[in-house]
């Protein structure tokens, strides 16, 4: 059991930082539906920088450079061309899945055998990690896994408690007052957008670097998408994306729990994962209090 | 006045430009693009069954381009063909199952059709429901659904329609009767692509030559006035994406009875936000829709054949590459087309300040 939570933890990892990362250009207006691609090309960046250069640093840098240029991509069409975000996100989710599979056909040839890289170590947190039960399933993690628990406070801080915060929300809510402040609201748009492709192409190289230690096109999977609806489960607020998380980490877990203890029976597996899902429509359906960005998805043009 | 460069001229200029630049990244493989290509086309053109197969590839995606087109039409984002494709796909199969060699061929195909439609449907018009009735975002309920239906496909292939043999998650294939029969010898092109051609017609027909096709334009430009005229936009969303859900629906069956004679997991993954890019690059317009089609039928099958060029080694997901930039290219065609309009209608009222 202590081994299935452990698990869980470390498998949201990835989708919490995405999530955080889609928060933040919601708030400012922007939807990503380009995370897909961003978490692929990332993990794609993160193996191929440690595969050529044996360094797991390098390897992250490789994951945020190649999230971020996707990312401004995605920001020079949407926020500059003014395209509508659903099409172009999905146009780069293609492209991404092409490049990624071209590029390492280009770097690698056929390798005969699956190229694998060393993975992130666990670090055990001294003390922490000592604690019965709680110690293993949080403070044996990886450095990714830490820098999610940092990034959660910092995200709730700086959103709520700083001017940039106040500014970021301002621009999904009322874009006009941020340019009448004499600020320009393409920019922090598209700036926001970088920095979540950052974090987006860093939750991506988790797959490659942090976890498998190898390459597969199909290694995200649908993941992307489930950080992007991990933030609407989560209203739009880094708090409620810590729950909507652990409610798609725990269903995953749970499932591949019972699989593992039925074997193959009658029981519908299928429904526990499809339960965060069915929870994230109904939520939707349900709540009239929703904290969606009012200028969610609409290009800003200055009136002249 | 001058005469305005129409939006297909500058989508053959995007989709020019997308395929020279992604053609020109063969370079990386140490080959020589032209030469590659008219291989390829060669090959493809060289042999009827291939030249079919882009045809069969159109089929499914020529539906799903129209589930997406049929509410973008309204200002919908339908973004969950995939799940009601799945949706058409469960029942066409169980169906075929249920039926194969009780009932006669044509009789089964109706049936089966209907029902396949009806199903998508159903997932279509609870999205639209959801819309209507609690101002849910439409283009997230649409979304999760595809998941929900993909979880319960699943499951049923898992339990009652696994295939007798219990071995792998699919179902047993289907009985010759419930074959669509093809309809050009030699290929595979089936008479769901003859389907496909009537249904976007039709849907062309509904959306411009009737009040309903009005009602849902209305709605699409702007809702407030359309309800200020007597347009209940409710009404609109439900009746909308039932009918996007069914249209996607019918892929399902296309596939089912039409390609595959079964169903397994992971069934045409992609064809639900291909059919998305392509109309897009149809500018939503039904008709354009067939051609829009057709052109990425002819990419996967160009991509497939590249694949398989002896000694050359190309991966044959080059095809996402060219689709993918081809896609990225129409989108900005859009911004240009755009920019160059509001250029020539500045420099028109320029001129006619002057005089």
């Amino acid at each position: 059991m202590v081994n299935l939570l452990t698990r869980a933890i470390m498998m949201s990892t990835p989708l919490l930082l995405g999530a955080l990362a889609e928060v933040y250009t919601e708030r400012t207006g922007m939807m990503i539906c380009a995370i897909e691609g961003i978490f692929l090309i990332g993990a794609w960046g993160g193996f191929v920088g440690t595969y050529l250069t044996g360094s797991l640093i390098i390897g992250l840098l490789a994951a945020i450079l190649c999230g971020m240029v996707m990312a401004a991509l995605y920001g020079i069409v949407t926020v500059y061309m003014k395209q509508q975000q659903v099409v172009t996100g999905t146009a780069l989710n293609i492209l991404a899945a092409g490049i990624c599979a071209f590029f390492q056909r280009v770097l690698f040839g056929v390798p005969t055998t699956p190229l694998q890289i060393a993975t992130l170590p666990k670090i055990a947190i001294p003390l922490l990690s000592k604690i019965p039960v709680l110690g293993p399933i949080f403070f044996q993690q990886n450095i990714l896994t830490y820098l999610a628990y940092v990034l959660i406070p910092v995200a709730i801080f700086v959103l709520y408690k700083t001017s940039l915060g106040l500014t970021l929300r301002s621009t999904g809510e009322n874009p006009e007052a941020v340019d009448v402040a004499g600020l320009n609201v393409n920019r922090i748009r598209f700036l926001t957008v970088l920095v979540a492709g950052a974090i987006g192409g860093l939750a991506g190289s988790f797959y490659t670097v942090g976890y498998l230690g190898m390459f597969t096109s199909g290694i995200i999977g649908g993941r992307g998408w489930i950080a992007f609806a991990i933030c609407f489960l989560g209203n739009w607020n880094p708090k409620g994306v810590v729950f909507g998380t652990l409610a798609f980490g725990l269903a995953d877990a749970v499932a591949i729990y019972i699989q593992a203890v039925s074997g193959h029976t009658i029981f519908p597996n299928e429904l526990i994962i499809a339960l965060p899902y069915i929870l994230t429509i109904v939520l939707t359906i349900a709540r009239s209090n929703l904290s969606v960005p009012a200028k969610l998805g609409v290009p800003y043009a200055k009136e002249n | 006045m001058k005469k305005r460069l129409g939006v297909p001229l500058y989508n053959i200029g995007a989709v020019l430009i997308g395929l020279v630049i992604s053609a020109s990244l063969l370079l990386f493989l140490k080959l020589n693009p032209v030469e590659v290509i008219s291989l390829a086309v060669k090959k493809i053109v060289s042999d009827g069954y291939t030249l079919g197969e882009i045809l069969v590839k159109a089929t499914p995606l020529i539906f799903t381009s129209l589930a997406f087109a049929f509410t973008y039409k309204a200002n919908l984002f339908n973004i969950g063909a995939q799940g009601q494709f799945y949706a058409g796909a469960i029942v066409a199969i169980a169906l075929s199952l249920a039926l194969g060699n009780r009932v006669p061929q044509a009789v089964l195909l109706g049936i089966v059709l209907v029902c396949s439609f009806a199903a998508g449907a159903l997932v279509g018009g609870l999205i639209g429901f959801a819309k209507s009735k609690f101002h849910a975002n439409e283009f997230l309920v649409s979304m999760m659904s595809t998941y929900v239906v993909s979880a319960l496909m699943d499951f049923l292939l898992r339990t009652s329609l696994q295939e007798n043999k219990a071995e792998y998650l699919q179902t047993d294939a289907i009985a010759k009767s419930a074959y669509l029969p093809t309809i050009l010898p030699g290929t595979r092109v089936h008479l769901g692509f003859l389907l496909a051609l009537v249904t976007a017609v039709l849907v062309w027909v509904l959306l411009y030559k009737t009040p309903l096709g009005f009602r849902i334009r209305a709605v699409g430009y702007n809702h407030s006035a359309a309800e200020l005229g007597g347009i209940r936009s409710g009404r609109i969303y439900v009746t909308a994406f039932l009918i996007a859900g069914g249209l996607a629906g019918m892929a399902g069956f296309t596939e089912v009875n039409g390609v595959q004679h079964m169903l397994l997991q992971n069934f045409n993954t992609s064809i639900g936000s291909f059919g998305i890019g392509i109309a897009i690059l149809a500018n939503g317009n039904p008709i354009g829709c067939i051609f829009a089609s057709i052109l990425f039928g002819f990419l996967n099958v160009m991509g497939t054949t590249m694949g398989r060029l002896p000694g050359l080694n190309i991966p044959a997901s080059i095809i996402d590459l060219i689709e993918g930039v081809v896609m990225i290219c129409v989108i900005m065609s859009y911004f240009v087309r755009k920019a160059a309009e509001t250029r020539s209608e500045k420099q028109r009222l320029k001129k006619a300040g002057v005089k």
